[in-house]
Order: structure tokens, then sequence, then C-alpha cells
């Protein structure tokens, strides 16, 4: 009979424990984000998309070689200009697998891997991207709230 | 002449009451998301107007507009008479609520009695959604929602009679009136009663933590799992009633009902009544579910011997 008592004041004690963790839980602020309006900020050495510095760049190669799916392509101007300066610099989206070897191998740092992680589209095309456009993430940079 | 101007007045008191209860029904659901949100520290409803507040209009335009659908097995009468039976009742009970001084629909003399007796037809139209559906959790739903209701109506109704022996009365407005000394709930086996009658209440009307009649993780939707459109929101409704009559009870027997100062009676009325709803949300977002043995034992080893002592104490005080 005491035991029966015992449970029953015990019981009580555990259930306002319980309620006092959630009432503390219910003045914290929320921690989650609104998201399409508030986005959090993405880490230090997040891997996004492969962006460049064109001017740091010697066309050296070496990111076009390592990348292992292939998705990196340089083309140098024609002959009759400097030979060392981008004609284009391709980037296939689709098979980017953002391990960020380019990015580790570039000797000058022209190439790196940008924050930008909403990189969905609607067309195969548009995952085939030239580096040297300037507004060739803008897409996804400003994305239309609706 | 006289019963033409007596079906007006009718008619305005149930536009007036219905119009209450759907409001009240729609700020609950809006209130609860809220709370739920925010006791996981997150926002909840946040787009639809100011901080989601028009949320439940957009809710219940989404389910006008849904296909209500059948099931070719179910028994067709009761499928469609089952959301009738489980929210006529809860509205029911609004006639003895007393709102203020004045402000109730019919002070009847035996006015607890009366809700009681008609918040406990409302497990008709949830046996029979059970029934008609034609489908095993809703049946298992429906079985298990009798059980419960009938093996937690005692310890309520004892704890309600503890009140009563304090009161006097079957009246809601004279139990109002007992409490001009000083709230119920500060007299010692009244205060246990409160306890006894929330947790009976909680299960009374379904509510988790004694949710099982339509335990999610086991029975899908239990009850309503067939019900869709406008049928699923008067079962909603019908819930979230039930919520309010049961708060409204334990805010008229215990806290003293629309008394209090400063602010006119229906103020208080409903800072009381919403109070005790938001600490039933509380509960519910704090504790998880009982199995249905357990809800069952707790009801019959716990509820009703600690509500029979309480009785025999509240006696012995009286008669001390």
């Amino acid at each position: 009979m005491s035991n029966y008592f015992k449970r029953l004041v015990f019981g009580a004690i555990n259930l306002l424990k319980g309620l006092i963790i959630t009432f503390k839980n219910l003045i914290t602020p929320a921690i989650t984000l609104q998201y399409p309006t508030q986005k959090q900020a993405m880490a230090e050495r997040f891997r996004g998309l492969v962006d460049l510095d064109q001017r740091k760049c010697i066309m050296c190669y070496q990111c076009v070689k390592i990348c292992p799916t292939n998705c990196l392509g340089i083309t140098p101007k024609a002959p009759p200009e400097k030979k060392k300066e981008l004609e284009s610099f391709k980037y296939k989206m689709e098979l980017c697998c953002f391990c960020g070897l380019c990015a580790q191998i570039c000797p000058t740092g022209a190439i790196f891997m940008n924050k930008i992680y909403e990189i969905a589209t609607s067309a195969r095309k548009e995952l085939d991207v030239n580096l040297l456009n300037s507004d060739k993430y803008a897409k996804w940079l400003n994305p239309t709230v609706k | 002449m006289v019963t033409v101007s007596i079906i007006v007045s009718m008619v305005i008191i149930g536009a007036i009451v219905l119009a209450f209860i759907a409001l009240s029904a729609m700020f609950s659901i809006w209130w609860e998301r809220k709370v739920s949100a925010h006791i996981q520290v997150r926002f909840g409803p946040m787009r639809v107007g100011w901080h989601g507040v028009l949320q439940p209009i957009a809710d219940v335009v989404k389910l006008l507009l849904k296909e209500d659908i059948v099931p070719s097995g179910a028994d067709k009468w009761v499928w469609w008479l089952a959301p009738f039976f489980a929210t006529v009742p809860a509205v029911m009970a609004f006639v003895a609520i007393p709102f203020g001084k004045n402000l109730i629909v019919k002070d009847l003399n035996m006015g607890i009695l009366y809700i009681i007796a008609i918040t406990s037809t409302g497990i008709f139209g949830i046996f029979m959604a059970g029934w008609g559906s034609n489908n095993k959790y809703s049946l298992l739903g429906g079985m298990r929602s009798a059980a419960q209701i009938i093996s937690y109506e005692i310890p309520l109704v004892l704890s309600i009679v503890t009140v009563l022996m304090f009161s006097g009365s079957l009246s809601m407005q004279k139990i109002v009136a007992a409490q001009a000394g000083g709230w119920f709930i500060l007299k010692p086996s009244l205060f246990l009663a409160f306890f006894v009658y929330i947790i009976s209440a909680i299960a009374e009307v379904n509510r988790p933590p004694f949710d099982i009649p339509e335990a999610e993780s086991e029975l899908v939707a239990g009850f309503h799992t067939e019900y869709s459109g406008m049928k699923f929101a008067m079962f909603f409704l019908a819930e979230y009633t039930n919520l309010f009559t049961i708060s409204a009870i334990a805010a008229t027997l215990f806290f003293g009902g629309w008394q209090g100062p400063l602010f006119p009676p229906l103020v208080w009325f409903l800072i009381k009544t919403y109070g005790i709803i938001f600490f039933l949300m509380w509960v519910r977002w704090s504790f998880p579910r009982p199995r249905v043995d357990q809800l069952m034992g707790f009801a019959w080893k716990v509820l009703t011997p600690v509500a029979l002592i309480n009785l025999i104490i509240a006696g012995w005080l009286l008669l001390k």
C-alpha cells in the first residue's frame, strides 16, 4: 500500500518536472528560420558551386586534369592573340560532385567554391555555365521570392 | 405573436452561440499550433496574416474545397450521421455555461448534470464513425473511445460531486455564487478534486496524452481515418468545442466562474477558461501517450480510489 502512494507521489513529481522543461522551451526564442526570407549563413569551408577569379587564372590546366568527373573545360584564345588568355571556362554543373579538388590544387587560388546552395533549375542547359560570365550565378544569388 | 418573438430570440441566441463556438474553435486551433511550435522551439504558422492568425480560415477554406469521400463498404446512414452526433452534443452543452451574471442561455437548476449528460452522448458520434467507416482502425478507435469515456466518467463525476457538496446546488450560477468568498480550488479537498477532474476531462475529450482512440502511431487517425472535407472539420470542431466546454466547467466549478475585480465578468470568464485551455495544451505537448491497458488501469486503480477517498474527506470536513 505504501508502495502505491510512493508511486503516485513520484509520478506526480516527474510529471511536474516534464511540465517545467516544456515551459522553459516555450519561453525560449525559436531557433528555426523563416526560410526563403531568412537564410542561414554557410560555414567558412562550405563547398557550394565552383567559381572563378578570372584575373588570378594562369591557365595551368591543373583543375581540368584533377577533376574526377571531367566537368571543367578551358578554351584559350585563338593564336593571333595572346595564348595565355581565356576564351571560355566551361563548368558542367550536372557532372560536378563538389569534391573541391580543383580549388585545392589551384596554385593561385583563382578557382574556389562559393556559398550558393540553392541550385535547382528547370532546364538542363542552365546547368552548363561559362565561369567567365559575370552574371552566371545571378539566378541563384537573387532567387525571386513569391 | 409571443411564439414568434420567442422563436426570433431563440434564433438570435443560437446564432450568437454558434458564431462564438466557431470563432473560439478557430482561435484555439491557431493557439494550439503556436503553443506546440514554441514548445518545440520553432515558429508555427507565420505566413497567413500577422503571425499566422488567419491560418485557421485558410484551413477551413481548404477543407470546404476537399472532396467528400465515402468508403464503398461504409454503413451510409451511420457514416453520414456520425459527425452530427459528435458535434451537436458539444454545442448543446453551451446552454448551461455561465459567461456572466446574466450571460447564460438558460440557468437550469440541474445545469452541471445536464452538461455531463449531454457531453457524454458525444461518444455516440465517435462510435458511429468507427462503426460506419468499415475500417478496422476506425472500429478499434471507436471501441477504445467508448471504453475510455465510460471509465473516466466515474472519477470525473465523483470529483464534480465533491464540488456540489460545498456549493449545495447543481445550478451553474449558484455554484459561481457559492464561490463569492473564495475560489473552490483553494479548499484542500477541492484542490485534489480539481486535478482528478482535469485528468479525467482530458481523457473524456480524447485529448493527448489520452488520445488512444486516434493514436497516430497505432490507428492511423482512429475513428476519423476515413473522413475528409467538411465532415472531418465537424469532428475537429466538436473536439475543440469540447475542449472549451471542459475548461469552462473547470473555470466555473473551481476558479470562481465569471467573478473577479476590475474587468467585466465576461472578460474574467474568458481569461480563466483560456488559461485552463492553455494548461491543457501545455500538458498535451509535454507528455507521451500511455498504452490502452495503462490508461484503463489508471482510471480504475488510481483516479477512482483517489476521487472516492477525496469525497469521504470532503464529507468529513463538511460535517466537522
